[in-house]
């Protein structure tokens, strides 16, 4: 506080000395420049009532130096005030490091205090990730479960159409060519002709109906077939007519004409013996083949 | 408490000079005793710096309690004045030792505080 007023007051009392022409005892010295130090260190700000005392004792000390000179008494004095100017530098030192110590400590708390907050972040974080995780699999769940529903209606709606058609068709399911529908040629077509009966429109209207219905996404192949009477040439342009005839009339009741495709084979596709009467029956055949969706 | 030290110096030098009585320094031999006793349980004597001064108090209060055995009260007082400035300081010194030491400890713990940050982070 009184740090000027007091190096004023020892720069004061140095002149005098020098006037005086006496030497100053070493403790006076001492004191002087432990004094300096201190005053000019942490002790102004830390400690200023310890240095005010310094300053006072330096003052005395040097009172007697300009009163009496170099006397015992003038050295007791110097000692005393050198030792309480390193006394309020020492101790403003000690409250500068408090100081430092508290704020070290109090940036560390701080350093600690965010390191948590931010591991607290990443946690909530990874829950979050962990929550969103759970939820796409929950979602991947009901779709699979969706899917398993989906598949099992599209085989009851297969089982229905099957039972429909089996009605007034043989249908068979083959592993490898798919569900085989099988329409006796005398009851779609006239002999040589390739134009549809009445009666068999309302067969073909059901058929139809069940794959329009029940599966709307398998391919379609109309096969013709006849038995052996005739030419093979004949029957094979005759099968390929009606099977383009039954294709033609599938897409008319709805069947999206790019699932269809028409194949006449004539006489080279028997089921059975074409020497009898029964057997050419038989072999005189339309078959209607839904061919298995490949699966997605 | 400092503020006595110049009328108590000049006294006891204008006492010891003019040869005149000087009564027994009892409460000032007790608090240079008190002082001297604090600087030693503070650890002056294991602190460099306060070593000397908790040496030079502990000497010079010895001189006293001579001077007192002599009956040159006036002497006693002027060294037992010195005696306390020493162990004050001793207690100063040792103070700032101790607290210079546990900011240095902080320091070094913040370091190695960052550094382990430092590694964790880059994991």
């Amino acid at each position: 506080m009184g740090t000027i007023r007091n190096t004023s007051f020892v720069l004061a009392f140095a002149g005098i000395a020098g006037c005086a022409a006496t030497m100053p005892p070493a403790d006076l010295v001492s004191a002087r420049a432990s004094y300096g130090r201190a005053s000019h260190g942490a002790a102004a700000s830390m400690d200023p009532g310890a240095l005010h005392s310094a300053a006072e004792s330096l003052q005395g000390a040097e009172k007697s130096f300009s009163d009496d000179g170099d006397t015992q008494g003038t050295r007791d004095l110097a000692y005393v005030a050198d030792r309480r100017a390193q006394t309020a530098e020492a101790s403003g030192e000690a409250l500068q490091a408090a100081q430092q110590q508290g704020q070290t400590l109090a940036a560390m708390h701080q350093a600690e205090t965010d390191q948590a907050n931010a591991s607290a972040a990443r946690l909530g974080q990874a829950n979050m990730q962990i929550a969103q995780q759970g939820q796409a699999m929950q979602s991947q769940g009901q779709q699979l479960d969706a899917e398993r529903d989906r598949r099992q209606d599209a085989e009851k709606r297969a089982a229905q159409a099957a039972a429909d058609l089996a009605a007034f068709a043989s249908v068979k399911q083959d592993p490898v060519r798919g569900m085989v529908i099988t329409l006796s040629g005398g009851v779609l077509f006239a002999s040589n002709k390739s134009d549809l009966l009445p009666g068999a429109q309302v067969k073909l209207d059901e058929v139809a109906d069940a794959l329009t219905k029940n599966d709307t996404v398998s391919k379609v192949v109309v096969e013709g077939h006849t038995d052996s009477q005739g030419g093979p040439a004949y029957n094979l342009e005759l099968s390929q007519r009606r099977a383009e005839t039954v294709r033609a009339y599938l897409i008319s009741r709805g069947i999206a004409s790019d699932r269809v495709t028409a194949v006449g084979y004539g006489v080279t596709r028997p089921i059975a013996d074409n020497a009898s009467a029964e057997g050419r029956a038989n072999n005189r055949r339309v078959e209607i083949v839904v061919q298995p969706t490949p699966s997605p | 408490m400092h503020r006595t030290l110049i009328p108590s110096i000049a006294a006891a030098c204008f006492v010891a000079g003019c040869g005149a009585s000087y009564p027994v320094p009892t409460q000032q031999l007790a608090d240079t005793e008190s002082a001297e006793r604090s600087a030693a349980e503070l650890g002056a004597a294991n602190e460099p710096k306060a070593q000397l001064h908790l040496q030079l108090a502990q000497e010079q209060l010895t001189q006293a309690k001579v001077a007192i055995a002599g009956g040159d009260n006036g002497r006693a007082s002027v060294l037992l004045t010195r005696a306390r400035s020493d162990a004050e300081l001793a207690i100063a010194l040792t103070r700032a030792g101790t607290a210079k030491a546990a900011a240095q400890a902080a320091i070094d713990q913040a370091n190695a505080q960052k550094a382990t940050n430092s590694k964790q982070g880059g994991q």
